[in-house]
């Protein structure tokens, strides 16, 4: 089931024209003769959870930002600072269907009632956002943002700007430390105004649930299990498949999709060899071992698994790979990243780090794999975001599933060595 | 509008508290300490140190203290083995980095990390990586150094700089594990109000140039003072060194520190009065000196009975009007009263001169300075020593000394002679009496008949009264040096021995 | 080496200032409008931003040290970035550094003597698909191979 995706083989997407022709901004249209409210229970109809990672109900998001009449000025920020590592699929939505993102990014101002909506991307997308650049000339020439002021802002190179309230303060001309809700963005947001930030994946699906009917965008998805705290999941995700797989690329699949399914039409493991382990939404979510991947793709079945959908990122690991390797990686990726705001994530990534270089440079002995797990134990539920719970997280993740590939790089226990 | 009382149980214990209170500060009003290092009053909770966690019941997971507020029916614990756990494991990731310089770290005996290691921690390290290095023995400005190992980043000092001073020379530069604390490029820590940011350091970041290496903390004793060096009244605390006197240069008073008192003036203390304390053990007048007709050392009493016996002399011969006495604010209230009883009540005297000199007057700011640089001119004019009896001006004394209209000049801390300069020997010959009574020599002490030493104020128990009319005390914090006393004592021993008869003379 | 900013730039900065609503929202823009003029960002500007900002040097100097794409020391003219996240460190990232080296003359993180160049190993540039990804003054060029990075130098002017 392709939504987003559907019309990638036009090459001309990208321009107002075959947009439009495509059925592009019909949505708004729609939307722009329906009352903000009715807009939102549309879109709480279809299920659609936040794609940038948290999963968070959108129309709940929405309708947790207070009248017009208590605060007349509010934002809507288009998140579009992807930078998890594995994850590339905004960047590709933004190279081929930026009108796709503008789109929802004015359904979404409408059903807040917001007079400027924004899109914050990273630096290193400067293609992207060059493309974003013409299509809201077009748009805007072609009167279709109404009395909505669309403005874009870059990144200059940090991660934790893809977190909501880091990427309000970076909008405010501060460096990125998160805040501490509550209050919540949508209540106080940028500038002190209610702000409602989505990611551009999320807002990429509007306007095909204002056109085809939050029922349809539910009936897609993963239905949920309440006995089992799945919750619904509506639509479709895309994913971006990269590592140890044939054919790297986005892949689009509704959601509850098993894992299994999307890295086949990735064309499988490169190479004809054997699967050890797939991270499933980004290097910050645990990976599975190969015997784990018929988990359906959705938000809280992974969760059920100890890991989480994040945003997508499937990163396929061989037989090949070693884990301390891999954890080292996004440990190191986690310390430089880092915001050094609260103690416990700033000393204890780096902590983290070094400890797993010197596991690595042969200099590892026995209670180093105790003490990882406490430091990040330590760290976890202590920090104002999730970054420094990752910390932990990660590398457990890899000790629990692969104790051997730690166990054969540090010296054999006494009573091991004397057997 | 005072907020509605709420109960709350604090370790098992059922206390009140407004609702909304911080958790931190409801702990700290009932006695449980909540260690913290970002937290301060003054300054916000921030809420980056993630010390302060505590376990409180029904939440997944442990709170910071510093940003949980009390609510009716709030169930928190401090001392949880959950509770006690979280804190030392953020205390150990504080620690992580820090270079452990402690024995020749200043801040040692009053560290935030030692303090709360003993208390909070106690583990065995784990550490067995090198700690980062940073950049050490920074002179940020005239009074701080700054450490950047020994950092915490709690940013108190960043946010004293911004939200206090105002001044904001200070920033947290960089990000993550390699973020430092600087001075922003172009910029110094030469703010009024520097020496704060060396109050707020919870650790040995940044340490007082003043007195860094001087005395180990523990052998400092602590006593109650008020700051005399303006009309605000800071309250402080003297840290005296008498127990290692040959450290410190023989200096009594190692430092002074502000004392908080929400009234006044808060936690701080401006830098003026901050390191104006080394003039306690400069240039004091020890011995009881008569100089005129020739320079001999007097005992108190014999001083004070040809001092008595000259005044009453001319007073009898020439009438009170030539006697002008010039005071300055530096008197206590107790000082104050016996001034009245001797030069009003028992001298009649009608000449005041209590205003500053011209050049004596200082900065004044909406912070803490204010322009009067002493500290108790209020407790005067509450006894009627106002500008209404203040009926001299300095040109008013000076061309009255030049017309020769005054026999006798009684100069309580007012220097006089160094205001008046090379016309000062000409206008003090003119008088058959000077006397020049205070804690220092000054310039008019080389040129009086008598010079009678004073205490200090931080030699002496007494009150002063601050510009806004609060009566505050402070106490005795160390012996007079040579034969100083009161002033108080000295007005008195002067007036008992003019006797009764003067007394009838109002 | 001049830090003195242009009437134009000036005038660019002052475009900053009043696109977005509130005008301390332009203050990263504006920061790398800077960057790219003097390939870094020197402290002499600062004051002038904050001027322009209304804010500290301090604040400016915490933005300003914050976002790695903003610099201390002057980057190259041209500046390359090699992805170092997990999909193209596992596609060999490490290897195209040192050829990285050898081709632009400079050491991770620094400049090339002549100015030309600087390159540095980036985190995650969202384009695992192209592993390992190759970033030229901020835009992706795909998949880095060893020979096309030995050109590099050749290539860019």
């Amino acid at each position: 089931m392709k939504i987003l995706t559907r019309h990638f083989d036009n090459p001309k997407l990208h321009e107002l024209e075959t947009y439009r022709a495509l059925g592009g901004y019909q949505g708004l249209a729609k939307a722009r003769g329906m009352a903000p409210q009715a807009v939102q229970e549309e879109v709480k109809k279809s299920n659609l959870r936040g794609l940038g990672g948290a999963g968070f109900p959108v129309g709940m998001k929405w309708s947790t930002v207070p009248p017009p009449e208590k605060a007349p000025e509010r934002f809507v920020v288009a998140n579009f600072d992807e930078s998890e590592p594995g994850c590339f699929k905004d960047r590709v939505l933004g190279t081929r269907a930026p009108h796709q993102i503008l789109e929802g990014l004015l359904i979404a101002c409408h059903a807040v009632s917001a007079r400027w909506g924004f899109v914050f991307i990273r630096g290193e997308y400067a293609d992207q956002y060059d493309i974003l650049k013409k299509a809201v000339a077009e748009a805007e020439a072609a009167g279709l943002c109404g009395d909505v002021k669309v403005r874009l802002m870059r990144g200059a190179g940090a991660y934790i700007c893809g977190l909501d309230t880091a990427l309000l303060e970076t909008m405010e001309g501060k460096k990125a430390w998160p805040r501490q809700p509550p209050p919540f963005p949508t209540v106080v947001g940028l500038m002190g105004k209610p702000t409602v930030v989505n990611n551009v994946e999320t807002l990429s699906m509007l306007p095909h649930i204002l056109v085809n009917g939050g029922q349809w965008f539910a009936d897609i998805g993963a239905k949920g299990d309440p006995a089992r705290r799945i919750h619904p999941s509506g639509g479709t995700a895309v994913y971006s498949v990269s590592g140890d797989v044939e054919r790297p690329g986005i892949y689009e699949f509704a959601m509850g999709t098993p894992l299994r399914q999307i890295i086949e039409a990735a064309g499988g493991v490169r190479g004809g060899r054997a699967l050890k382990a797939v991270i499933p939404g980004g290097t910050s979510t645990p990976p599975l071992a190969a015997s784990e991947i018929d988990v359906p793709m959705d938000f809280d079945s992974l969760r059920g698994v100890g890991s989480f959908l994040g945003a997508g990122g499937i990163v396929v690991l061989d037989e090949t790979r070693d884990m301390v390797e891999v954890s080292h990686n996004i440990e190191r990726f986690l310390a430089h990243e880092s915001c050094g705001q609260c103690t416990p994530c700033r000393e204890g990534s780096e902590w983290t780090t070094r400890i797993l270089e010197r596991v690595l440079e042969g200099g590892g002995v026995e209670p180093d794999l105790a003490n990882l797990r406490r430091v990040g134990e330590n760290i976890a539920g202590k920090v104002i975001c999730a970054l420094g719970d990752t910390v932990g997280m990660v590398v457990r993740g890899y000790m629990k599933k692969f104790p051997e590939d730690f166990a054969k790089r540090l010296p054999a226990k006494p009573a091991e060595a004397a057997r | 509008m005072t907020a509605k009382r709420v109960t709350f149980k604090l370790n098992g214990v059922t206390l009140e508290a407004p609702e909304g209170q911080l958790v931190i500060e409801a702990a700290k009003a009932a006695g449980v300490e909540i260690p913290h290092y970002c937290y301060h009053p003054a300054l916000g909770n921030p809420g980056n140190c993630r010390l302060c966690v505590v376990e409180v019941a029904g939440a997944p997971k442990p709170m910071v203290s510093c940003r949980t507020q009390v609510r009716e029916g709030l169930e928190v614990y401090t001392d949880s083995e959950p509770a006690r756990r979280a804190q030392a494991s953020s205390l150990e990731l504080h620690l992580v980095n820090h270079p452990l310089d402690c024995p020749v770290c200043d801040q040692s005996g009053e560290c935030g990390l030692q303090d709360y290691y003993m208390k909070f921690g106690r583990y065995d390290s784990q550490v067995r990586e090198a700690k980062e290095h940073k950049r050490k023995r920074l002179e940020i400005g005239p009074h701080v150094m700054l450490d950047q190992e020994r950092c915490v980043l709690c940013t108190r000092c960043t946010r004293f700089t911004e939200k206090i001073t105002k001044t904001s020379e200070l920033g947290i530069f960089g990000r993550g594990h390699k973020e430092f604390v600087d001075l922003a490029p172009g910029q110094r820590l030469d703010n009024a109000y520097s020496g704060n940011t060396v109050d707020l350091c919870p650790v040995g970041a940044l340490t007082d140039k003043d007195f860094r290496f001087k005395v180990r903390v523990w052998y400092l004793d602590q006593t109650p003072s008020i700051c005399a060096d303006c009309s605000r009244g800071c309250n402080v605390s003297l840290h005296t060194n008498t127990k290692r006197p040959w450290h410190d240069e023989g200096r009594r008073l190692a430092r002074v520190k502000p004392r908080h008192n929400p009234e006044v003036n808060q936690w701080w203390l401006c830098d003026e009065g901050r390191y104006g304390f080394k003039k306690f053990d400069e240039d004091r007048l020890g011995r009881v000196m008569r100089l005129i007709p020739y320079r001999r050392e007097l005992a108190w009493e014999t001083a004070l009975d040809e001092l008595a016996s000259e005044l009453r002399r001319e007073l009898e011969a020439l009438g009170p009007e030539g006697l002008a006495v010039v005071a300055s604010g530096a008197l206590s209230n107790e000082d104050w009263a016996a001034f009245k009883a001797f030069f009003v009540d028992a001298l009649g005297c009608k000449r005041f001169l209590f205003a500053p000199q011209p050049d004596q007057l200082g900065i004044e700011d909406d912070l803490l300075r204010r322009k009067e640089k002493v500290p108790n001119l209020e407790g005067g004019k509450a006894l009627g020593f106002g500008s209404a009896v203040a009926s001299l001006s300095w040109e008013r004394l000076e061309a009255d000394l030049e017309a020769g209209k005054i026999w006798g000049l009684y100069l309580i801390e007012r220097d006089a002679a160094r205001f008046w300069g090379a016309k000062a020997s000409a206008l003090l010959s003119k008088p058959r009496l000077v006397v020049w009574q205070g804690p220092w020599k000054g310039r008019t002490g080389e040129l009086a008949h008598f010079r009678l030493p004073a205490t200090a104020h931080i030699e002496e128990d007494g009150h002063f009264t601050n510009f806004e009319g609060r009566i505050q005390a402070y106490q005795k914090a160390l012996e007079p040096l040579g034969q100083a006393r009161p002033d108080w004592s000295i007005f008195e021993g002067l007036r008992q021995r003019l006797g009764a008869a003067q007394k009838a003379a109002r | 080496m001049s830090h003195s900013l242009s009437a134009e730039q000036k005038a660019e900065l002052e475009a900053w200032r009043t696109y977005y609503p509130y005008p301390i929202m332009g203050l990263l823009e504006a920061l790398r409008c800077v960057q790219g003029w003097f390939r870094c960002v020197p402290p002499e500007v600062e004051p002038h931003l904050a001027e322009l900002f209304s804010t500290s040097v301090a604040h400016v100097h915490e933005v300003a040290t914050f976002f790695p794409f903003l610099t201390r020391k002057p980057a190259g003219r041209h500046r390359v970035g090699i992805c170092r996240g997990l999909s193209c460190a596992m596609a060999g990232s490490k290897d195209i550094s040192r050829c990285l080296e050898k081709s632009l003359g400079a050491r991770e993180g620094e400049t090339s003597p002549d100015g030309r160049f600087s390159w540095e190993e980036m985190e995650c540039l969202g384009a695992c698909d192209h592993a390992p990804a190759l970033l030229v003054d901020e835009r992706l060029k795909g998949k880095a191979t060893e020979e096309a990075v030995a050109k590099l130098a050749e290539n860019l002017k």
